[in-house]
């Protein structure tokens, strides 16, 4: 048997040909562009699970369903708002709290759960992200359906207005990804921030208006829509409830946008090749 | 044209002890300015240590070394998987790595659906996957078992599978950790054969392994590893003098 070649404690680092910002936006293209490998790896992640069980990812579906069916009437009687201006809201209000919570969630385990993609060959690591990503919006399009029957109940119509949900999408887009990068380096080095992001997710669902309105918040109470999730959600919401998209909330998840991307992009040039060594 | 090309290329791995990976200890010791005992230090293990290679189309490389010498390190870093922590690795041509073929496979998936997924890890397009399925299922021999969930499978049938889906692609680098065996003694001789065929046609062959016979039968170059360094640089392989 060998013996092991122990070094003293001394910063680890990567050769310097592995960390500069060219060869990282490589990368990133190279991961990105290859859009049939992610989005594959997501759909048969998907189709795997409905494979099991009669319902699959529908269970989710079916329990937000019920979920909604029982807290819209006691909560619009609690609050004393109307049902069919509540119902709406809540549903979207759940419906992309969901989609939200849980891509941040899962952002946690991207590079763990790569793990055994990385250790057979060279990839580059924004394919795993993307496959996050694209998994979670194949979730969001099966639980977007229930918003359907309750804007017709509601008297919701279309209005071309809803458009700008696209826009708003893509914005929240961005913004999981530059999460999901930082938070996946960040957990597969450090083991436990997995369970402070589950926790923190868990406060921040009370600290957003997903069940209440924004607008019966006292003054003072305000600067809690400054939390990030609440004007995420805001901007794929209002579209589709017909109203406008405050041009404050523009700003900031501009602000916003700038500062993850900027730490995402960092952290992918930094400690990218890092990730394979700590798997 | 094909190369390969290490230039005192090392490999640390740094072993966190279980507290180390935690952030408290690390915020912990940031904000006392000092390092608490000895948990918030880690080791770094010395996987392989200023190696250099240069590999040409025709070069055909053993590698042997006692256990632990740094032998599927020194494939992994060929295949991409480690970069560097020092040194430079550059490389021409594509490459096979037939260092542990089962990895990646989607037990819930059926057959054929693996070879969709294993095709596209693997860097090739939805066409190409399609025009050689059919060759991959004859060749596996698996028949109508490709429709069913590979969890259903027996090991021999999984490298069967995993096997004919690797080797299926044409390639300028191969990369082998000792010889495969794959299935049973039917499959084993066609496996062999398919195995010799690559071999034979690929630009770069590079194959870690403990039996002398076999490098001695494969190779013209041979290189010893211990602990993690190259005890020579790779030497020419006549008949006999390993």
């Amino acid at each position: 048997m060998s013996e092991l070649k122990i070094q003293p404690p001394a910063r680890f680092r990567m050769s310097d040909t592995a960390s500069s910002m060219e060869s990282a936006w490589d990368d990133w293209w190279a991961g990105t562009r290859n859009v049939d490998l992610w989005w594959t790896l997501a759909w048969y992640e998907i189709v795997l699970r409905y494979r099991r069980s009669l319902l699959g990812p529908l269970w989710i579906t079916l329990s937000m369903g019920a979920m909604l069916l029982g807290m819209g009437p006691l909560y619009s009687a609690l609050f004393n708002i109307p049902l069919n201006k509540f119902y709406p809201h809540l549903a979207l209000g759940i419906i992309f709290w969901n989609f939200l919570s849980s891509s941040i969630n899962d952002s946690c385990q991207v590079f763990i759960s790569a793990g055994p993609f990385l250790k057979q060959g060279e990839f580059p690591r924004s394919t795993f992200v993307w496959k996050c990503i694209a998994r979670q919006l194949i979730q969001l399009a099966h639980h977007v359906v229930l918003y359907v029957p309750v804007a017709i109940w509601a008297g919701i119509t279309w209005s071309p207005r809803m458009l700008v949900f696209v826009p708003g999408l893509l914005i929240v887009l961005v913004n999981l990804h530059a999460i999901a990068i930082t938070l996946g380096i960040m957990c597969a080095r450090f083991r436990d921030v997995g369970q402070i992001v589950a926790s923190t997710m868990q406060l921040l669902m009370f600290m957003t208006p997903v069940f209440w309105f924004p607008e019966s918040l006292p003054g003072r109470a305000r600067f809690v829509l400054y939390n990030p999730l609440a004007q995420l959600l805001d901007v794929m919401r209002v579209p589709l409830l017909g109203g406008f998209v405050a041009p404050g909330t523009w700003w900031f998840l501009g602000g916003l946008t700038c500062l993850t991307v900027a730490v995402a992009a960092i952290l992918y040039t930094k400690k990218r090749a890092h990730i394979i060594y700590w798997l | 044209m094909t190369f390969l090309k290490l230039d005192n290329v090392s490999i640390d791995f740094p072993i966190y002890g279980a507290r180390s990976k935690s952030l408290k200890t690390t915020l912990a010791s940031a904000a006392t300015g000092g390092r608490i005992g000895v948990n918030t230090e880690y080791t770094i293990v010395e996987a392989l240590r200023d190696v250099t290679l240069d590999l040409r189309a025709g070069d055909r490389l053993g590698l042997v070394g006692h256990n632990g010498a740094g032998k599927s390190t020194l494939l992994q870093t060929l295949a991409g998987v480690y970069p560097p922590t020092r040194g430079t690795y550059r490389r021409r041509g594509t490459i096979a790595s037939l260092i542990n073929p089962l990895l990646g496979i989607e037990l819930d998936a059926s057959g054929y659906e693996n070879i969709l997924i294993r095709g596209l890890v693997l860097g090739i397009d939805r066409r190409t996957i399609r025009q050689t399925t059919p060759a991959i299922v004859e060749f596996s021999g698996l028949g109508e078992y490709l429709s069913m969930p590979v969890r259903t499978y027996s090991t021999g049938m999984m490298m069967r599978l995993a096997f004919s889906i690797v080797t299926s692609i044409r390639t300028d680098i191969l990369l082998m950790d000792e010889w495969l065996s794959v299935g049973d003694e039917k499959f084993q001789q066609q496996a062999e054969t398919r195995l010799q065929e690559i071999v034979s046609n690929v630009g770069i062959l590079v194959l870690a392994s403990h039996s002398r016979g076999l490098i001695e039968r494969e190779c013209n170059l041979v290189m010893e590893l211990t602990h993690g360094v190259a005890s020579s640089p790779p030497t020419r392989l006549f008949k006999g003098n390993l």
